[in-house]
């Protein structure tokens, strides 16, 4: 069916595209304008701005510990009525909830960055009921006792790289993320701090150690994502001294990091480093990754409100179990990561919780280049992906920055620049943030951009000066040429696919790992396969993606 | 395949069409057991979702005594394989943890990761002929230093306090709520000064798989009732034997494709029973033979010695529908007699999540 998109402003930085046209759509593809036939359907896309559907690198939309944060607190969201076709798209916080509430965000494509191998078929599982959008996993190594066995042996780097192909293969990841790397096991250890070049227990490693072997192992295997780092010491006075020597130690390698924000906390008093509280290094960020063109960051915005954070880093959780609030939290030691599950309320008008809020944006607008700094709230650590849209707002709208700035605690003006900078981000630069940028970066290059040959997943928004209420529902959504979405409705209950690398494993590192897997669980790899027989369905779950030649 | 409708053996289409009229016609149906696959479980949620049923599982009460705690001051927990590997120093809580493989692992063996790697592996035991809970407290006041008057349990506590890497065995049924809470807090104090772990030995049923599931599909845990159209959790209200002794319950479905203990409402209550190798004409109202995982179907299944989720292949081959697959169809026949109308004509994800033209 050949669908017209007609009359909307088309907004494709990537085509350098800015302007009133139409965009035309068939088979599930863009398509270049036809010239000699007329639509199927016509969408009338007038006063309406288009873009690509928006493409998400860093949400925690399923896993063990997103299952045990809904165990732990599980009044954080309220469910509501049931809409017409599908009986949980408003259970809050479920997979229907997330997919419906991605999908009317304009939203077709979402990452969950944290899958342990161990538990790979569980959250393969979960993700597949996620409706609506197409969806990965990063796999998560770094801490694990195998890998970590093979660095100490000193083993080389091609037992590394086929551990980690082999790892990425069986559970289906669409890239390698390490968190803390080392952090896990040195907690179990008893270690309570961990920077880059202190030494795991046990191991005689260090962070930089284990994610330089990863940097090296992820190029080889032409992983297209960047591995993916969660650095040490998140959250602490000083953090930014970790980000910077983190992107020094990947030693011009690419590399990506996670929910920048947290980071971004330069030490307010020399002379109390830990106990003086922090200031925003978010211009040190910037300038480090401007310096730094093979880098790129995900923001992990913080916005005012309840949540419940959920990382991997155990070490940093144990860290912050008292800061609970409410008082209850969760830890699991697990196999290799772990988890953790704390609690935490970003207090409205606090001057911690303000200082982060302002620090997110900051880097948002200093950063000279949009594509290599993504939207993200890192859900729900930061809080819920459901504020983008207010967070777009204030992006482009220096106004209301200004009366959300007005209310909060001096502590913002004092220990950051937010409120001077002038910018507003235009469509095209939300775009780079939120679609091209994201797409680019996990290497999905048939996403993201509105060119002929790309997959017509498309969002389509009133463009209305109140950006909230614009980017939180879509006037249309397509997915793969189909609307789904209709005046902020889900209109077609359709399932999207799983995104996998496809990665060949070797078969020696297969044997061996079946050797260690036997001696440690009594159980070889196939108890941690994710085969599509698992999801009881004659469709295909997955999609592949091809790695980097 | 084998069914039954009020004893008389059936066709696979008659059982299921009497499953929908039965299940349909009813007030307030309870969903049981769940002892079974993930597909199954999976379906039984999206079936309940459509027909307002509420939700309950075999191991209900040991789930929601670990649950009760959970939620009230949270946990610090390790696996199976992670405890095997590491501890120094193992407590083992009352009686049923013995009856677990892993005691014997751990009684074997020695910890070969991490700092305690080598070392020999204490085993303590508390015994349940007094108060566990109480017990437990003792001993964590011990180990914080408010008590010296018991001198087995101060040497109880100086043994985990001093371990290297600790884990504390614990059955929820036979701990209940209370119990556990205090175990919590006393590995959480423990924490404070070296590394010790909970460890919740699992009952055998699937209760850890339909955790899951309900989770990420509800955002709830397993007991939940859909009869306002949302999943509401409420653990006392939607316990499934205190509904059918109360007689809230009109009737039921009792998915058991493992071998399960069963109720002793199922005669008693319009009971649609979806059952493995142990079905029978008299199981219930209407019996459906359905296979059992991981032995005639193939199917996912909570791995305890992996504490997560595994696929099993079938180690047989059996011409026997899956209890997904029964679900499947029972739901089909409910939506064509349009019992489901006044709810929306609810689509059903079943039918729709994982297909790319539904």
């Amino acid at each position: 069916m050949l669908i017209r998109i007609q009359g909307g402003r088309v907004v494709d930085p990537t085509a350098g595209r800015d302007a009133v046209g139409d965009v035309w759509v068939e088979d599930g593809r863009i398509v270049a304008p036809p010239s000699d036939r007329k639509p199927d359907q016509t969408l009338d896309a007038a006063g309406c701005v288009v873009m690509a559907g928006g493409v998400e690198v860093h949400s925690h939309i399923a896993g063990g510990n997103v299952v045990t944060s809904r165990l732990l607190l599980p009044e954080l969201y309220v469910s509501e009525a049931a809409p017409e076709g599908h009986p949980f798209a408003h259970a809050g916080g479920a997979a229907g909830w997330i997919g419906a509430t991605y999908a009317r965000m304009g939203y077709t494509t979402a990452v969950e960055p944290a899958m342990p191998p161990v538990h790979a078929l569980a959250t393969q599982l979960e993700l597949a009921d996620i409706p609506l959008l197409d969806r990965g996993a990063l796999t998560v190594l770094g801490n694990d006792d195998h890998l970590l066995q093979i660095l100490r042996d000193g083993e080389g780097r091609a037992a590394v790289r086929d551990l980690v192909a082999l790892n990425v293969a069986t559970s289906r990841g669409l890239g390698v993320k390490c968190i803390n790397a080392g952090g896990a096991s040195a907690f179990k250890d008893g270690a309570l701090k961990l920077s880059l070049d202190d030494e795991i227990p046990c191991y005689g490693l260090s962070t930089r150690k284990i994610m330089g072997a990863l940097l090296d192992a992820v190029e080889e295997i032409g992983v297209p994502h960047p591995l993916h780092v969660h650095c040490n010491n998140l959250g602490l006075p000083g953090a930014d001294d970790s980000l910077v020597a983190t992107l020094d130690a990947a030693e011009g390698r690419r590399i990506h990091f996670a929910h920048a924000q947290f980071y971004a906390y330069g030490v307010s008093d020399p002379e109390n480093p830990m106990t003086g509280g922090f200031r925003s290094a978010a211009r040190r960020i910037v300038d480090a990754m401007m310096a730094n063109p093979q880098a790129s960051l995900d923001i992990g915005q913080v916005v005012f409100g309840q949540t419940v954070t959920v990382s991997l880093d155990i070490l940093r959780q144990f860290g912050g179990r008292k800061g609970a609030k409410p008082k209850k939290w969760v830890l699991n030691a697990g196999d290799a990561e772990g988890g953790g599950v704390v609690p935490f309320l970003y207090r409205p008008k606090g001057p911690t919780s303000s200082l982060q809020w302002a620090i997110g944006l900051e880097i948002m607008l200093l950063s000279g280049d949009p594509e290599r700094t993504i939207l993200t709230t890192d859900h729900p650590n930061g809080g819920p992906f459901t504020q983008y849209p207010r967070i777009i707002h204030l992006l482009m709208d220096k106004e209301a920055r200004d009366r959300e700035i007005a209310t909060l605690p001096g502590i913002v003006k004092e220990r950051s620049e937010i409120a001077t900078i002038e910018r507003e981000y235009t469509f095209s630069e939300i775009a780079q943030l939120t679609r091209s940028g994201p797409a680019k970066l996990l290497g999905l290059d048939d996403r993201g951009h509105l060119r002929a040959g790309g997959r017509a997943d498309i969002a389509i928004y009133r463009d209305d000066p109140d950006r909230t209420a614009m980017f939180t529902a879509a006037k249309f959504v397509l997915k793969d040429g189909h609307v789904i979405v209709e005046d902020g409705q889900v209109v077609d209950w359709r399932a999207g696919k799983s995104l996998a690398l496809t990665v060949e494993s070797d078969r020696a590192m297969e044997r061996r790992t079946e050797t260690y897997l036997q001696d440690r669980y009594g159980q070889g790899l196939d108890s941690f396969a994710v085969p599509e027989a698992a999801f009881a369905t004659d469709k295909p779950v997955f999609e592949d993606v091809a790695c980097r030649t | 395949m084998a069914a039954w409708v009020k004893g008389g053996a059936t066709d696979a289409d008659a059982a299921v069409m009497a499953a929908a009229r039965l299940l349909s016609s009813a007030h307030a149906p309870v969903f049981a057991g769940l002892n079974a696959e993930v597909a199954a479980i999976r379906a039984a949620y999206d079936l309940a979702g459509r027909i307002g049923a509420s939700v309950d599982t075999a191991g209900g009460d040991a789930t929601y005594a670990d649950l009760g705690a959970l939620a009230r001051v949270g946990a610090m927990q390790a696996p199976p394989a992670e405890v095997a590997g590491r501890a120094d120093a193992v407590l083992v809580v009352g009686e049923a943890p013995l009856k677990s493989p892993l005691v014997e692992r751990l009684r074997g063996t020695k910890p070969v990761r991490g700092r305690a790697a080598g070392a020999e592996r204490s085993i303590h035991h508390l015994r349940s002929n007094q108060d566990l809970a109480v017990q437990i407290a003792h001993l964590r006041a011990h180990a914080r230093g408010h008590m010296t008057s018991d001198a087995g349990m101060a040497e109880t506590a100086r043994a985990m306090a001093s371990a290297l890497y600790g884990a504390v065995l614990y059955d929820p049924g036979e701990l209940g709520t209370l119990g556990i809470e205090m175990l919590q807090g006393l590995v959480m104090d423990l924490n404070e000064s070296t590394r010790c772990f909970a460890l919740s030995v699992s009952d055998g049923t699937q209760d850890r798989a339909a955790l899951q599931v309900a989770a990420w599909t509800t955002g709830q845990a397993t007991r939940v009732g859909f009869g306002r159209r949302v999943p509401e959790q409420d653990p006392w209200r939607f316990d499934a034997d205190r509904q059918a002794r109360a007689g809230e319950a009109d009737a039921a479905l009792w998915l058991a494709s493992l071998p399960t203990p069963r109720p002793t409402w199922l005669k008693t209550l319009p009971t649609v029973a979806l059952v493995g190798a142990d079905a029978a004409p008299d199981l219930a109202e209407v019996v459906i033979r359905v296979g059992e995982p991981g032995r005639e179907t193939g199917g996912v299944l909570w791995n305890e010695g992996r504490a997560g989720l595994s696929y099993r292949a079938p180690e047989q081959g059996a011409d026997l529908p899956t209890a997904a697959d029964i679900i499947a169809r029972i739901a089909a026949a409910v939506a064509g007699r349009g019992t489901v109308a006044g709810r929306g004509a609810v689509a059903g994800r079943s039918a729709v999540a994982n297909s790319e033209d539904a």
